[in-house]
């Protein structure tokens, strides 16, 4: 990695962000032979460095230590990446295409131009093969088991869901390497000339006769950098925020879309508890509007997902090694807002459910719990104030009248759609991620997609980014000819 | 974060004292440190929030003592009030049980 005497004062492209979209949009441009720089605010940390879903990682690779939320009510927590690979090294890693029903919808609801479905599969197929998109080799988790077993006895559709890991020769469920940007894209970017510093928080933008200057801060000092053209790259919270600061702000923010998802824990007659990994298995009987699935389980997760009834449930806490945390997600019909706000660094998040999300919530802890029954747990016990203990199907009614998603531990690890792209009137940049209120920004992150996809988005953001930074530099490169 | 830790940490430490009474006294300062660190990371206008109304937690310490408020506070789920009982409660809970994972329910160590 580059340190920050390797910032320059011009560069031809600055990617601000080195997540799923940045990493990619600058091995794409850094291989079309364009001079391009990677500013990225958080720090450089190895795969392997440190434990996955550990508290020691929210604290360095995790933006405010994870401790984020949309404001509302209820509030939702949410986490976002700050490292260099951004949320791809922090993440599950699971890896699903968007239906071709969402991408259809993308396309004709919001005028997004030369968006062919054949196009965003080749890219999609170039992404699977450079992340080794595969499923886990020999027997999964216990905790999959458990999802894939109570779907079956239900009779619901369920599916191993493929993750970017790569496993050794002989390698178990739990020996993969995450191939994230950090072992992927940024090395490809790097190798073809990219520069990428950490280190570096861009304050903001500033149109300049023929460039764009990015005034930002690097070790504790101020500096500009005078760029041809600046790819925001920051995700869906950041971007915006960004570009807000830089009086850049019709249409932008104010369509934050999420998966909401609300937790519950389970305990089992035999151990299951797998601290640093996740299930890999879902139960998709229900999409795109239910999805359930699995979480990291370690005893302080564990603890947390018990808190919100603790005199009732904390006793439980000491059966970990038995207990697994799972979670159900929907997709919403609500839409959130990031604003910026004069004299803070951080934006203000918001974000309201519809009553029809509520409603789904309540629906999908109860069948959740259910699949959970049927998969042998002894007890369930939702995460929201005021549940019962589950342990049998006579519990459900019980769980489904106390609940309230207001009284809810609802989080989400699926932002996006805060600057959507297309050529409609309430699209921001159009259908390239180009800023349409500005020369020479391009927005090329989660915040441009439309909608939530219903499903994990990293895909999604993967394959348009590439898409777009292809479609930028084949301009480019005519421009010069 | 001198200024957080007299706004955060007494109500922290006997919040954790009365929800895990058998956590040894060097833990429960660890844990408290860790809340405090992790609050001080909390987004700028997220933190204004959770600020002023720790303000208000204090003062309510002062008139009534800190076990009274505790004892208050505790089961109540307003917002705000609520919620800062909530996260004070969920950020020592998820560094105690990871840093000491066969800690009791009631903070005896295993």
């Amino acid at each position: 990695m580059n340190t920050a005497d390797a910032l320059p004062t011009r560069c031809e492209v600055l990617v601000v962000g080195s997540g799923a979209g940045g990493a990619t949009t600058a091995a794409v441009l850094a291989e079309a032979g364009i001079d391009v720089v990677v500013v990225e605010e958080g720090e450089w940390i190895a795969q392997g460095e440190i434990v996955p879903f550990s508290l020691e990682q929210m604290e360095r690779q995790y933006r405010s230590g994870g401790v984020t939320v949309a404001l509302g009510r209820p509030g939702i927590a949410y986490t976002e990446g700050r490292c260099v690979g951004g949320g791809t090294e922090i993440n599950s890693g699971l890896y699903r295409r968007p239906p071709a029903d969402v991408l259809d919808r993308w396309r004709d609801q919001y005028g997004i131009a030369d968006f062919a479905p054949e196009e965003f599969d080749s890219i999609a197929d170039e992404v699977e093969e450079e992340l080794s998109v595969r499923t886990v080799p020999g027997a999964v988790t216990p905790s999959s088991g458990l999802l894939r077993d109570g779907s079956d006895a239900l009779g619901w559709r369920q599916s191993e869901i493929p993750r970017w890991m790569e496993y050794p020769e002989g390698g178990s469920a739990t020996s993969g390497r995450r191939r994230s940007m950090t072992e992927t894209y940024l090395p490809r970017a790097r190798r073809a000339g990219a520069r990428v510093v950490s280190g570096c928080r861009v304050r903001r933008l500033r149109q300049a006769g023929h460039g764009v200057v990015v005034d930002l801060e690097v070790a504790g000092a101020r500096r500009e950098v005078l760029a041809d053209h600046v790819f925001v790259c920051g995700g869906a919270i950041q971007t915006p925020a960004l570009l807000q600061r830089s009086g850049l702000r019709r249409d932008v923010g104010a369509s934050l879309a999420i998966h909401p998802t609300v937790k519950l824990s389970a305990r089992f007659p035999d151990e299951v508890n797998v601290g640093d990994d996740v299930p890999v298995h879902q139960v998709k009987e229900f999409a795109p509007n239910l999805s359930f699935g699995g979480s990291a389980s370690h005893p302080g997760l564990l603890a947390l997902a018990l808190s919100d009834e603790w005199p009732k449930f904390g006793q439980v806490v000491e059966s970990w090694r038995h207990m697994s945390v799972f979670y159900a997600a929907i997709t919403s019909e609500g839409r959130g807002r990031v604003d910026a706000l004069p004299g803070f660094q951080d934006p203000v998040v918001t974000y309201r459910l519809t009553r029809r999300d509520r409603d789904l919530l309540r629906a999908g802890l109860n069948r959740l719990a259910l699949v959970m029954l049927e998969a042998g747990a002894t007890e369930v016990y939702p995460s929201y104030r005021g549940a019962p203990v589950v342990r049998g199907r006579r519990d459900l009614a019980d769980l489904a009248a106390r609940f309230s998603a207001n009284r809810a531990s609802v989080m989400t690890v699926h932002l996006c759609s805060t600057v959507p792209m297309g050529e409609s009137d309430r699209c921001p940049v159009d259908s390239f991620g180009a800023v349409k209120a500005a020369d020479r920004i391009t927005v090329n992150d989660a915040s441009l997609l439309p909608d939530a996809p219903g499903v994990n988005p990293q895909a999604a953001v993967m394959a348009i980014a590439i898409r777009n930074a292809r479609h930028f530099a084949a301009r480019r490169s005519g421009g010069r000819t | 974060m001198a200024l957080l830790t007299v706004l955060h940490a007494p109500f922290a430490d006997v919040l954790i004292a009365h929800d895990m009474p058998g956590l040894p006294a060097a833990r429960r300062a660890r844990s408290v440190d860790f809340a405090v660190g992790r609050i001080a990371l909390m987004p700028g206008p997220t933190r204004v929030g959770v600020d002023l109304i720790a303000v208000a937690v204090r003062a309510l310490m002062v008139v009534l003592g800190g076990a009274r408020t505790v004892r208050l506070l505790a089961p109540v789920t307003l917002p705000l009030l609520g919620e800062y009982v909530r996260l004070h409660r969920s950020l020592a809970y998820a560094y105690v049980w990871e840093t000491w994972p066969d800690t009791a329910v009631d903070g005896t160590p295993a």
